[in-house]
Formats: C-alpha cells, structure tokens, sequence
C-alpha cells in the first residue's frame, strides 16, 4: 500500500512537473500570468487524438507536431495580442489571456463538443510489477519521457546561445539590452517554449487519462500551485513543485477522501505565498 | 464629464428617477437582465475601490460573493427573516476578509491576485464538502416569497438599484475623505505613503472590507432572489473575471464607470448569447480583446481624454 501509492506519487508527479515548467517560465521570465494555459494543454491533448484518429500516431510521436504547432501559437499570441499591453500591468495580461482561452474553449467546445474523449492505446492495458506495486506502462513511459523533455529544456536554457539570452533577460533586462541581446524576442521564444511545452504535457496526458474541456480550469489552477511551490522561472524549482503536488493530492486523496484533493493544492500554495513568496527553492533576489 | 457640478448632479438624479420607473415599461425578462446589471454595478464597485483606487487586484473576490449568498441561504434555513440575514452576512464577509486580509494583504501585485484565487478555491472546495449545513454540490434552495413573480422581480430590481445607488454613493464619499486619500496614495506608491504615515495595513484591510460587504450583500440578494444556489455557480472564477472587464471597459478609478461598463457589457453579452448562442464564448473574448485595444482607459476615461483635448484646442484658439 504505501509502496504503492509512492509510485501513483511520483508518476503524477513527474506530469505535473513538466506541466508546471511551460507557466513557471511564461510568469517568471516574460512577466504574463498566461490563464489560457489550460486551455493551450488540452488544445494539444486533441492535436494528439485527430493525429490517432486519422493516422493512427502515438500519441509520443504526435507530441512533437503539438509542441511545434503550439510553438507557433504560442509566438503568434504574443507578438500580436500581449507584447503592446506588457506595460499596462497585470490586469491588461490577466484579462488578455482569459480572453484566449474564452476563444480556444470555444473552439474546442465547437469542433469536439464537451465530451470527455480517450486515446485507446493497445499497450493501454499493460503494467509490470515493482516491488509489492504495479506500475503501469504508459504512465512510466510518459513519466520517462516527461523527464527527458525537463531535461532538454534545461540544456536549452543553459547551454544554447538562445537559452543563455533568455536566462540573461531573466537576470537584468537593461543590462542584456545593453550587451546587444534583442530582449523582446528573447520573450517572444520563451512565452512560445511555455505554451509547446503545454502542449507536450497534453500529449502526454492523452495518452494516459481522458479530457474534455471542463479540466481546462483545473489545470489552470494546478499549475498556479506548482508555480507558486518551485519559485517562479526556475525549471527544476517547478519540477520539485509538480512531484509535491503529487505526493499532496495522493495522500490527500488517501487520508482526508479525494473530495479534498483540490483544496489542499490550494491551501499548500497560500501558505507558500505567505511563507516564502519566492517559492520553495526560489532566490529571493536574481545573481 | 460636463463642467457644471450642479447640472451632472440634476442628470443622475433625472436617471436615477427613469430607472425607478422603468420596469412598468419592459418585459420580466428585461426587468431581470437590468437587475443582473445592477448587480454586477455593485460587485464592480467593490473591485473598483480595491483595484482601480487602490491598485490590487483581488481575482478571488467572487469568494465574498458566495459568502454573502450561502450565509443568507443558512440563515434563512434557521428561519430568521431577510432583513436580519442581510446584516448578519455582511458581517460574516467583512470578518472572512479581516482574517484572510491580515496575512494576504502583504503580498503585492501578481501573489496577492493568485492568492485570493486560491481562498476562493479553498472556500469553495469547504462548502462543496460541508453537506450537512450547505447542502453540498447539489446546491440548496432559499424560501420563495408567496407573490406573482411579477411583483416579486419588481421588489429585488428596486433593491439591487438601491443597494447599487447606495454603494456608488459611500464608494464617492469614501474616495473623497481621508481615508481615501490613503488608500490612493497606496496605488501611487506604497513605500512612499508608508514612511509619510499612513498605516498602509490598516487602509489595505478596511478597504478590503468594505469591498466584501458590497460583494457579499449583493450575494445576499442574489440567493433570495433566484431562490436556489449552488456553490459552482456563486464562487464561479467568472463573476470576478466579468467584474474586472466591466471595471476595465467602464475605466478603473472612476465612480460612474463600473455602472456604464455593466451596462455595455452585460447588453453586449446578452446580445451574444441571443445571436450566436454555439460562439457566445468566443465572441466575449474577442469583445474583450476589442475592448483592450481600443479602450484602455474605459469609457470614462476615455471621454474626459477627449473633453479635456477639445477644451485644450478651444482654448488654443482663443489665445491665438
């Protein structure tokens, strides 16, 4: 039993963690609480399923074409729609992005409907035996390959010429303009890198659980929490904070009755807010 | 908007006395969707003092909203009578937002507006939970008053015109004090008006408290008027969101706005629904986007921009 649920833990973990890194670094980096993050998960999770239906693709193969379409996306919302209204403080970003995911929900709603919908794997069935616990395939493999998209990003951001720009931005805005780095597509690749990102996590979680746009508020407001948990901007802050989002909600769920999973999310992240408000494993300040 | 004190006083007052008399003139449906109108008014002006005036955003608001209607509903299980139960929510909900504000309130920008968020998540989540006193997800159900339903729309269109008049009007004598000199000197800079003297946590707490109790008494009114209530649809994230675009489209800081923007936009989403009810979704958010782009400021900010460059130009003219 307990072995068990360390297991349920951590493979929950392991997509909420990459699910929290796209917003951590959209709210950290470019500055913009993006509300249609939700939306832009589940936009990917239905990429993956006309990509099954038609083609017949995994959905760890389709994943790559949600990224890149939601890559584009992702820059074409802002360059055109948030970048104008960055100066206009948080209520023009919150209001903005809400908008987005009015539209996106509405289109999904339309060419969907609100059913909930599932990718029928033919591994679906399948699990191995880990000590007294079983593990499901699937899940182990997305929590694999999750690992290794975290880990990608991370090299991204420290070792690519791009990577070290966004990171340099990030540190001290005037200070990279000044050394020639172009400061607004350096935001203009990260907010995209936020929203492929999402769209990896919904791919992956196609594969696993079904969807429908009613989870588009829940998965906002899990984010938030990983968000807020990590300290935000910090890749493995928001990998540490999506593996303790998972441990609370399963033992959550375990102890207290899965009614209450949503409420201790919540109430781990303000007490958070109040007690470290840089997050976790946040700095308090930059360098 | 116009110059003379005493002629805007003689509109609103001429407005004031229209609306008063309006129903005998329109359809119940009509009288309903004006009574929302009001209603969202109100909730806007409690989003106004604390955003607009005082420059945080407080995206959990609804909270106080579904506070105000659930304690209402509760009491009015127990059998205590509307008038009493009106009071005794309001204090519920200012006393929610003196405990909850003390430690949020230190929090600034983004982290407080998640913050709040995230009590009303929690709150919502308890009274989900707590069947036995709420009636849980199902919902519960407030006492029906025994009268034609046309009557019955009258009575909670003239309360939420009041309540609405009456909070619009504290809302401008609480901005013209002093106290609302603190609160605004907190928007403009809240170091600043710290080391000048101002008991910032105590303006920031008071402020939120006053915004609970219009939030929550139009809560109150709400749950005796559709005499059923469920905790998804008055904790909804939605009416904040609906009360922060009213704010902006009406313009932030600003008395009259909050009531111009719950007309623009509830009209606005009223005809959305009714013409393109499979994109109703759709068409608020590019409503939204429009609105952004091209009205930053709100309308009242907005008009008295361009009163104030034509005033310019007149006088331009005169000196040449």
């Amino acid at each position: 039993m307990g072995l068990q649920m360390l297991v349920n833990a951590i493979l929950l973990g392991g997509l909420y963690a990459l699910m929290g890194i796209g917003f951590s670094l959209q709210w950290g980096i470019s500055g913009i609480i993006n509300l249609s993050y939700g939306a832009m998960v589940m936009l990917g999770s239905y990429i993956s399923l006309e990509f099954f239906n038609f083609f017949h693709i995994d959905p760890f193969i389709s994943m790559i074409m949600s990224g890149a379409i939601l890559f584009v996306l992702g820059a074409v919302i802002y360059r055109g729609l948030l970048q104008p209204f960055l100066k206009g403080g948080i209520v023009f970003t919150l209001i903005l992005t809400f908008a987005i995911r009015l539209i996106i929900e509405n289109i999904i709603l339309k060419v969907w409907s609100a059913d909930y919908r599932t990718i029928r794997l033919t591994y679906a069935g399948s699990n191995f035996q880990f000590g007294d616990a079983y593990v499901p395939l699937i899940k182990f493999l997305s929590f694999i390959v999750a690992g290794i998209i975290i880990y990608l990003t991370y090299l991204f951001m420290m070792k690519t010429k791009t990577g070290k720009g966004i990171q340099a931005v990030a540190l001290d805005k005037e200070g990279a303009q000044a050394v020639g780095i172009h400061v607004e597509k350096m935001y203009m690749i990260n907010f995209a890198l936020g929203t492929a990102l999402a769209g990896l996590t919904g791919s992956l979680w196609a594969s696993i659980y079904s969807f429908s746009p009613h989870l588009i508020g829940i998965i906002v407001g899990k984010v938030f929490i990983i968000a807020i948990l990590g300290g935000l901007g910090n890749i493995w802050g928001a990998a540490a904070g999506g593996l303790l989002l998972g441990f609370a909600e399963v033992a959550g769920a375990t102890f207290l009755g899965s009614q209450w999973q949503e409420a201790i999310g919540m109430v781990i992240m303000v007490i958070v807010l109040l007690w470290r408000p840089y997050g976790l494993m946040g700095k308090k300040f930059f360098g | 908007m116009l110059n003379n004190k005493k002629i805007n006083i003689f509109l609103l007052i001429i407005a004031l006395g229209v609306f008063i008399f309006l129903p005998r003139f329109l359809s119940g449906y009509w009288v309903r969707v004006i009574t929302t109108i009001f209603m969202y008014a109100v909730i806007a002006q409690g989003m106004n003092l604390m955003s607009g005036y005082m420059g945080y955003l407080p995206f959990g608001n609804a909270m106080f909203f579904g506070i105000g209607a659930y304690a209402t509903a509760i009491g009015m299980s127990k059998g205590l009578p509307f008038l009493l139960v009106v009071p005794l929510a309001a204090i519920t909900a200012i006393l929610f937002s003196i405990l909850l504000g003390l430690p949020v309130l230190r929090l600034r920008g983004h982290y407080f507006a998640i913050a709040t968020i995230g009590m009303s998540g929690a709150i919502l989540s308890v009274v989900q939970n707590a069947t036995e006193i709420t009636g849980g997800a199902m919902g519960t159900t407030l006492p029906i008053i025994d009268k034609a339903p046309g009557v019955v729309y009258n009575y909670f269109y003239l309360a939420m015109l009041a309540l609405m008049v009456i909070s619009s009007l504290s809302l401008h004598f609480i901005i013209k004090s002093k106290f609302g000199f603190g609160i605004r000197s907190i928007k403009a800079n809240e170091e600043a008006a710290n080391s000048m003297g101002i008991n910032t946590t105590y303006h920031k707490v008071i402020a939120w408290a006053i915004s609970a109790l219009f939030t929550s008494i139009a809560g109150a009114l709400y749950a005796y008027w559709m005499s059923f209530i469920g905790p998804d649809e008055v904790f909804d994230v939605m009416i904040a969101v609906n009360t922060i675009v009213i704010m902006l489209i009406g313009g932030a800081g600003s008395i009259l706005g909050p009531i111009i923007g719950a007309f623009i936009i509830e009209l606005l989403a009223e005809v959305a629904w009714s013409a393109f009810l499979e994109y109703h979704l759709a068409v608020l958010g590019i409503i939204i986007i429009v609105i952004v782009i091209f009205v930053p400021k709100g309308m009242v900010g907005s008009i008295s921009d361009f009163t104030k460059k034509r005033k310019l130009r007149a006088e331009k003219k005169v000196t040449i």
